[in-house]
C-alpha cells in the first residue's frame, strides 16, 4: 500500500513538471516516428536515385536528398531507430546489471563486495576510449557489439550508486524486521531494497540514454561506430561533417538536431524524475 | 621497383598521386612543368616569403628505405624536395615517363645481356648541402644498404643487383643478375640516392628517421615537429634552380572538414585533399579565391577485389556474372562526374601506365540478361529470396573496405543495391587499414574488398598483385600482395616478360596480352581511377600542377608569392 | 595525510599490474604487431623482427618482459614511426596537459560563476537561461560542436567582415615558426578550450548551483542570515567555501577522463596530444605505443582520484584522511 501511494505522488509530481512533460512528449513522438518509420516515412529505406543525387530541401523531399539521392528525412527516421535503440538498450542493460551487482555487493558485503568493487575500480582506471576501440576493433562494429561495449562501460556508475544506497538502507529497521520474520536474502533484495532504489535507478537510466546516444555519434566520427549500410544519427552526422560551410550544410544540421532534441528531451525527463522521486545527487 | 606498386598502407584516406589527361599537353624537359588547364602558370611571382600547406597525413618516418617508411605523404613533402634521384617523372606527350634528372650528366645506359650492366654518369657540379660532391660511392652505398640491409621496406629490383663498380667518382656501373625491365626505378622512385659520407658505418635509421639535415635537392628540412608540421627552407648549395619561396611549412591537418575550413580562412595556402565527395562539394560551393586543379591521369586504381580462393568467387562464372551485374559507369559518374571524370577503368594498370594497358574490361557493362545466362549455365538457380544458389549455398558474401571513408561507403551501398537486383546478396563490413592490409588481405580472410592499388612509378608491375607466386603464403612470410589469390593460366609467364624484357615494344605487347588474359578470367574488377584535387589560394602562384608520382609539390621550388 | 597517500599508491600497484596484463592480452589479441611489415615485400624483415621482439615466446613471457622493460624506462620502439615510445608519449602528454589545464581552469571558473549567480537568483530569468544553456552543452555531440564553433567564430567572421585573418585559429597550438605562451598561442587555444568547456561547464555549473543551494538552506547559513550578515557575504564567505570541497572533487574526477578522452578535440584542431596519438596508433595497429599509452592514462586517472580525495580533505576540515 505504501509503495502505491508513493508511486502516485511521484507521478503527480512528474506530471506537474512542465519541462519534463514536454521532454516526454518529444521523446514519445520521436520514438513513434522512428520505430514506425516503415509506415510514416515517405520513402522506403535506402531508396537510391543515383541520377538525382543530392538536392536541396523541397516539397517532395522536405530535408532534401543525400549523395545517393535518398530522401533525407526518411533516412533520418530510419537511422533514428538504431540511435534510439542503442540508447535505450544500453540504458536498460547497464542499469539492470549495475543495479543487480550494486545491490548484491552492498547487501552481501565480504568477498563478493570486494570482487565487484575491484572490478568497478579496474573499469574506472582503464581508459574508456581504449576499451571501446579495442573491443570494437576486435569484435567488429555492429549495433550489438556497440550496445555490449557501452553497457560494459556504463554499469559501474550505477553499481556504485546503488551499492552505497543499499549500504545505508540495509541498516534501516524495515530490513531488520523482514530478516527477523525469516525472509531469505534474495527476497529481501527484491521485495524490500529494490523498490526503495527506484528513484536513483530511474534517474540514472535517463542519463545513460543521453550519454549513449552522444557516445555513439562520437564513435562514428572516429570510425568505430555504426557502419553503412546501417545508419544511425551519429553515422549520418559524421558522414556530413565535411559539408560545413557549403550549400549542403543542412545535411549536417538535420541529424545533429535530431540528436540534440533526443538528448534534451531525455535530460528533461530525467530532471522531472529526479524531482518526482526526490533524488539527491549531481546531475 | 622499390615500392612503386603498393596498397596505401595508412589512413582514413585513399590517397593518391594523380594527373589529368588533357589534350594538347606536350613538353617535358627535366625541369619544365606540364601545362595544366587550370594552373595559374602565368601569374608572376616574387622571391622570398613563406607559405603554409595542409598535409592530411603525417609520414611515420623519414628513413625512406626502412620498413617504417612507405607513406606517400613522406615522399611528397620531404623526400622529393631533398633526396636526389636518377630519374624524375615528367610528362611527355600524353604520358608520364622517367626522364634523367639534373643529377645525371647523361641518360643512364643499359647493356642488354644476360647480366645487364647499367652505367650512371653523375653531373660534376652535383653536391650535397654540406658541399661534398654527390658521387658514385653514394649510389653504391644506397644499393648495398637496400640489397643487404635488414628491416628494409622493399627490396624489389635491388635484390637483382650483382655488384656495383665505381670506376671514378662520377661514374657507377651496376651489374644485374638477370634482365630487369623496371631498371629505371633503381635510385629513383621511392629511394633515390643517399649520402655515403654521412651515413656509411653509422646508424642510418637514427640519423634519418625523424628528419635529416642533409639534402641533395632544392630544399632542406629545417624542422619536423611530430604531429604538427614539417618546415622546408632552400638548400643554398643546390646546383640547379633555387627555390623562390624563403620557407614552406606543411601543417598536419588530420580532419578533412577542418582542413577545408582552415583553407577557407586563409590559415592554409594550399591543400591536397583526398578526393571525397565533400571535397567536390566544397569546390562547387565556391571557395573564395581558390584555384583548383583536378587530375584524372592518376596512379591510383580503385578496384573491386574478389578472393578467388573462397566461395563463391572460386568460380569463374560467378566472377564474370558479378562483372556484368555492376554498373561501373554509373558509380564513377556519381562519385566524380562533377569533377569531369566519367569513365570507369578498363584495366588494372592505372592511367599513369595507360601506354601499357589494353582496355580489355570494356566488354563488362551492366547486363542482367547475361548474368542470368551465365549463372544458369553454371548450374545456379535463384532461391525464394531471389538470390542465386547452388547446392544449397546462396551467393551471399561480404565486402570489406576502409572504415570511415565516405566515398567507399557510398560505393559499397551502390554496389549492394546493384548486386541485389542481379541476385547477389552482399553484406558490408568495414574496418581499419591496419586490419585489412595487415591481417585480412594477407591471410585471405575476406571475400570481396574495395581498395586502391597505387602505382608510384610509370613502370608496369602487375606481377606483384597478379602473379601466382605473389600469393601470400606461410612460405613467403605472407609477404606477397596477390591478396585475391588469382591464378590465371599463362599469366605468370607474360608478367615475367613484362618484368624482364628490356625492349619497350616487347614489354608493351606482353603487358597488353596480360591485360586480355586478366579480363577474360576476371579475378577482380577495376572500378575507376581516383582523381586528385589540388587547391591553392591567390597568395600563391607559379607553374602549379600535380605530378602523379612525385606529388603536387614536385616543383615547389618554382612556387612563389604573387606580386 | 602522507600515510594516506602512500597507502593509496601502494594499493594501486596491484590494480595497475592486473589492468596492464589484461590490456596486454587484449591488445595482442586484437592486433598483429607485425601487420605493417607484412605489407612490405621483404620476408627476411619479418623473421628478424619476430626474433628481436620475442614474438615467438608465450604471451605471459612476453608480458613479463614488457613489464620489466616498462618499469625500467625502456618503453620500446613504435612500429609506426620507428621512434622511441617514451618521448612520443611524453610530448603528447605535455600537449594534452596544456589543453586540460586551460580547459579545466576556464570551465571550473565559469561553472562556479554561473553556479553562484544561479543560486543567488534562483528561478530568475538568468538562472533559467543558464540552465537551458547547460542542457544544450550536454546535448551537443562534441565533434559537431567543434565544427560549428569553427564555422561561427573563425570562418564566418573572416568572410563576413572581410578580415585578413580569422579572429581565432584552429590548426595546432602555434602558427608556424612561433612557440611559447603569447597572443598567437591563445588565439589557437581559444577554440579547442571552448569546445572542451561546452561539454564540461554544463554539468559542473549545475553541480555547483545545486551544492550552493543545499548549503544556503543549511542551518548555519540561516543563522548567519538571521544575525544580519549581508546576503552577498553569506553567499561568498560561507556557502561558497563550504560547497567548494565537493566541487573540486567532481572537477578532479572529470578531468581524469580527459587524459585519454580528448580524441575528438585533438583530431579536429590538429593538436598532437594523447587522443591523436591513440587514434593514429590504433589505426596503424601500433601495439608498442598503445599499451604504454593505456597504462599512462590509467596512472593519471589514479593520481587524479587521489588528488581529488586529498583536495577534499584539504578544503573540508571535517574530513580526516586515514
Amino acid at each position: 500500500m505504501k509503495d502505491v501511494s508513493q508511486g502516485r505522488i511521484a507521478v503527480r509530481r512528474f506530471v506537474r513538471h512542465r519541462m519534463a512533460m514536454a521532454g516526454l512528449l518529444t521523446l514519445v513522438a520521436l520514438m513513434v516516428c522512428c520505430f514506425g518509420a516503415n509506415w510514416i516515412a515517405a520513402y522506403p529505406r535506402n531508396a537510391q536515385d543515383l541520377l538525382l543525387g543530392p538536392t536541396s530541401p523541397s516539397a517532395t523531399h522536405w530535408l532534401g536528398t543525400d549523395d545517393l539521392g535518398r530522401d533525407y528525412l526518411s533516412e533520418i527516421l530510419y537511422a533514428g531507430r538504431l540511435s534510439l535503440a542503442i540508447g535505450l538498450c544500453v540504458a536498460v542493460l547497464s542499469t539492470a546489471i549495475g543495479t543487480l551487482l550494486g545491490a548484491v555487493a552492498g547487501f552481501a558485503r565480504g568477498w563478493t563486495d570486494e570482487v565487484i568493487m575491484r572490478l568497478t575500480d579496474l573499469l574506472l582506471i582503464v581508459p574508456g576510449i581504449a576499451v571501446l576501440a579495442l573491443a570494437l576493433q576486435g569484435l567488429g562494429s555492429s549495433p550489438f557489439t556497440i550496445i555490449l561495449v557501452l553497457t560494459g562501460l556504463g554499469w559501474t556508475m550505477v553499481a556504485r550508486v546503488v551499492r552505497s544506497q543499499v549500504l545505508s538502507l540495509r541498516e534501516k529497521e524495515f530490513v531488520d524486521a523482514a530478516r527477523v520474520l525469516g525472509a531469505s536474502n534474495p527476497r529481501i533484495i527484491v521485495r524490500h531494497l529494490l523498490p526503495n532504489l527506484v528513484g536513483v535507478v530511474v534517474v540514472n537510466m535517463s542519463l545513460t540514454v543521453a550519454a549513449a546516444v552522444i557516445l555513439e555519434s562520437t564513435l562514428s566520427f572516429l570510425g568505430f561506430g555504426i557502419q553503412p549500410p546501417q545508419s544511425s544519427w551519429g553515422n549520418m552526422l559524421s558522414q556530413a561533417a565535411g559539408l560545413i560551410g557549403t550549400s549542403k550544410a543542412y545535411l549536417l544540421y538535420a541529424p545533429g538536431v535530431a540528436i540534440l532534441l533526443t538528448v534534451l528531451a531525455v535530460n528533461f525527463v530525467g530532471d522531472g524524475l529526479r524531482d518526482a522521486f526526490d533524488v539527491q545527487g549531481r546531475p | 621497383m622499390n615500392h612503386h606498386h603498393r596498397y596505401p598502407p595508412s589512413a582514413l584516406a585513399g590517397l593518391a598521386a594523380l594527373t589529368l589527361v588533357s589534350a594538347g599537353c606536350s613538353t617535358a624537359a627535366d625541369t619544365s612543368p606540364a601545362p595544366q588547364p587550370s594552373a595559374s602558370a602565368a601569374v608572376p611571382v616574387r622571391t622570398g616569403g613563406a607559405i603554409v600547406i595542409g598535409a592530411e597525413q603525417e609520414p611515420d618516418c623519414a628513413d625512406w628505405i626502412a620498413t617504417c617508411a612507405g607513406s606517400i605523404w613522406g615522399t611528397y613533402i620531404m623526400q622529393t624536395p631533398t633526396i636526389p634521384k636518377v630519374f624524375d617523372v615528367r610528362r611527355q606527350g600524353d604520358n608520364w615517363v622517367p626522364v634523367a634528372s639534373e643529377l645525371m650528366a647523361s641518360e643512364p645506359a643499359i647493356k642488354d645481356q644476360d647480366r645487364p650492366e647499367i652505367t650512371y654518369k653523375l653531373r660534376p657540379e652535383a653536391v650535397w648541402s654540406d658541399g661534398e660532391p654527390i658521387t658514385s660511392h653514394d649510389l653504391k652505398y644506397t644499393a648495398l644498404q637496400v640489397r643487404d640491409g635488414k628491416d628494409i621496406f622493399d627490396k624489389t629490383g635491388y635484390d637483382r643487383i650483382a655488384s656495383v663498380e665505381t670506376p671514378d667518382d662520377k661514374t657507377a656501373v651496376v651489374t644485374l643478375k638477370s634482365r630487369y625491365g623496371g631498371w629505371r626505378t633503381l635510385f629513383s622512385s621511392g629511394y633515390g640516392v643517399l649520402p655515403s659520407h654521412l651515413l656509411q658505418g653509422k646508424d642510418r635509421q637514427a640519423i634519418m628517421k625523424d628528419g635529416y639535415d642533409f639534402s641533395g635537392g632544392p630544399w632542406k628540412i629545417k624542422q619536423w615537429i611530430r604531429g604538427t608540421s614539417v618546415t622546408l627552407v632552400p638548400n643554398d648549395r643546390y646546383w640547379g634552380e633555387r627555390p623562390k619561396l624563403g620557407q614552406v611549412t606543411f601543417q598536419f591537418t588530420p580532419d578533412t572538414a577542418a582542413a577545408f575550413q582552415a583553407f577557407k580562412s586563409g590559415q592554409l595556402d594550399a591543400i591536397y585533399p583526398t578526393p571525397q565527395l565533400d571535397a567536390v562539394e566544397q569546390i562547387k560551393s565556391g571557395l573564395p579565391g581558390a584555384n583548383t586543379q583536378v587530375d584524372a591521369q592518376t596512379g591510383n586504381l580503385e578496384a573491386i577485389w574478389m578472393n578467388n580462393g573462397t566461395f563463391p568467387f572460386d568460380s569463374q562464372p560467378v566472377r564474370e556474372a558479378i562483372a556484368y551485374s555492376v554498373d561501373r559507369k554509373a558509380i564513377i559518374e556519381r562519385l566524380y562526374g562533377s569533377l569531369g571524370v566519367k569513365q570507369p577503368a578498363q584495366s588494372f594498370l592505372s592511367p599513369l601506365l595507360s601506354r601499357y594497358a589494353a582496355s580489355a574490361f570494356s566488354k563488362y557493362t551492366r547486363d542482367l540478361a547475361k548474368v542470368q545466362q551465365i549463372m544458369s549455365g553454371a548450374g545456379w538457380a535463384k532461391d525464394t529470396d531471389g538470390v542465386w544458389s547452388k547446392d544449397g549455398r546462396p551467393a551471399r558474401f561480404t565486402i570489406v573496405s576502409l572504415a570511415g571513408n565516405k566515398r567507399r561507403e557510398l560505393t559499397e551501398q551502390v554496389l549492394q543495391a546493384q548486386l541485389k537486383e542481379a541476385g547477389f546478396q552482399m553484406d558490408i563490413k568495414n574496418t581499419t587499414p591496419a586490419n585489412i592490409f595487415g591481417k585480412l588481405a594477407p591471410g585471405g580472410d575476406f571475400q570481396m574488398g574495395l581498395w586502391t592499388l597505387v602505382d608510384t612509378f610509370p613502370d608496369p608491375s602487375l606481377s606483384n598483385s597478379f602473379s601466382s607466386t605473389s600469393i601470400p603464403t606461410e612460405a613467403n612470410g605472407r609477404s606477397g600482395i596477390n591478396f585475391m589469390r588469382a591464378k590465371v593460366d599463362g599469366l605468370d609467364k607474360l608478367l615475367e616478360q613484362v618484368d624482364t624484357q628490356l625492349d619497350e615494344t616487347a614489354r608493351k605487347e606482353a603487358s597488353a596480352k596480360a591485360d586480355e588474359l586478366i579480363a577474360a578470367a576476371v579475378p577482380s574488377i577495376p572500378l575507376g581511377a581516383v582523381p586528385n584535387v589540388l587547391l591553392w589560394n591567390q597568395r600563391v602562384g607559379g607553374p602549379i600542377g600535380i605530378n602523379p608520382v612525385e606529388g603536387p609539390w614536385w616543383n615547389l621550388a618554382e612556387w612563389g608569392l604573387t606580386q | 595525510m602522507l600515510t594516506f597517500v602512500t597507502r593509496r599508491l601502494l594499493y594501486s600497484v596491484p590494480v595497475v599490474v592486473v589492468a596492464s596484463f589484461i590490456l596486454f592480452v587484449a591488445v595482442r589479441a586484437t592486433f598483429d604487431p607485425l601487420a605493417k611489415l607484412r605489407q612490405g615485400h621483404d620476408p627476411s624483415a619479418l623473421q628478424y623482427q619476430i626474433t628481436r621482439l620475442g614474438l615467438d615466446r608465450s604471451v605471459f613471457e612476453q608480458y613479463v618482459r614488457w613489464l620489466k622493460e616498462f618499469a625500467g624506462g625502456d618503453w620500446g620502439v613504435s612500429t609506426r614511426t620507428g621512434g622511441a615510445v617514451l618521448p612520443m608519449i611524453g610530448s603528447a602528454l605535455g600537449t594534452t596537459l596544456q589543453l586540460i589545464l586551460w580547459g579545466v581552469l576556464f570551465a571550473a571558473l565559469l561553472a562556479l560563476g554561473i553556479g553562484v549567480y544561479s543560486a543567488a537568483r534562483q528561478y530568475s530569468a538568468g538562472d533559467h537561461l543558464f540552465t537551458g544553456l547547460s542542457y544544450l552543452g550536454i546535448a551537443l555531440p562534441p565533434f559537431w560542436c567543434g565544427l560549428i564553433l569553427i564555422q561561427a567564430l573563425a570562418v564566418w567572421p573572416k568572410q563576413q567582415f572581410g578580415l585578413a585573418e580569422p579572429p581565432l585559429y584552429f590548426v595546432g597550438l602555434h602558427s608556424p615558426g612561433l612557440s611559447g605562451i603569447n597572443a598567437d598561442y591563445f588565439r589557437h587555444l581559444a577554440l579547442p578550450v571552448l569546445t572542451l568547456t561546452v561539454g564540461l561547464v554544463a554539468s559542473w555549473s549545475r553541480f555547483s548551483r545545486a551544492s550552493l543551494l543545499e548549503t544556503l538552506s543549511s542551518d548555519y547559513v540561516r543563522t548567519a542570515r538571521a544575525k544580519g550578515v549581508p546576503g552577498r557575504r553569506v553567499l561568498l564567505r560561507h556557502a561558497l567555501r563550504n560547497s567548494l570541497a565537493p566541487f573540486v572533487t567532481v572537477v578532479a574526477l572529470d578531468s581524469a577522463v580527459l587524459f585519454g578522452g580528448l580524441v575528438v578535440t585533438e583530431q579536429i584542431y590538429a593538436i598532437p596530444g594523447m587522443g591523436r596519438l591513440f587514434l593514429d596508433s590504433m589505426l596503424a595497429g601500433d601495439v608498442f605505443v598503445l599499451l604504454p599509452w593505456m597504462v599512462i592514462v590509467a596512472l593519471a586517472t589514479i593520481l587524479l582520484n587521489l588528488l581529488s580525495d586529498a583536495g577534499y580533505a584539504a578544503l573540508d576540515p571535517r574530513v580526516a584522511l586515514r
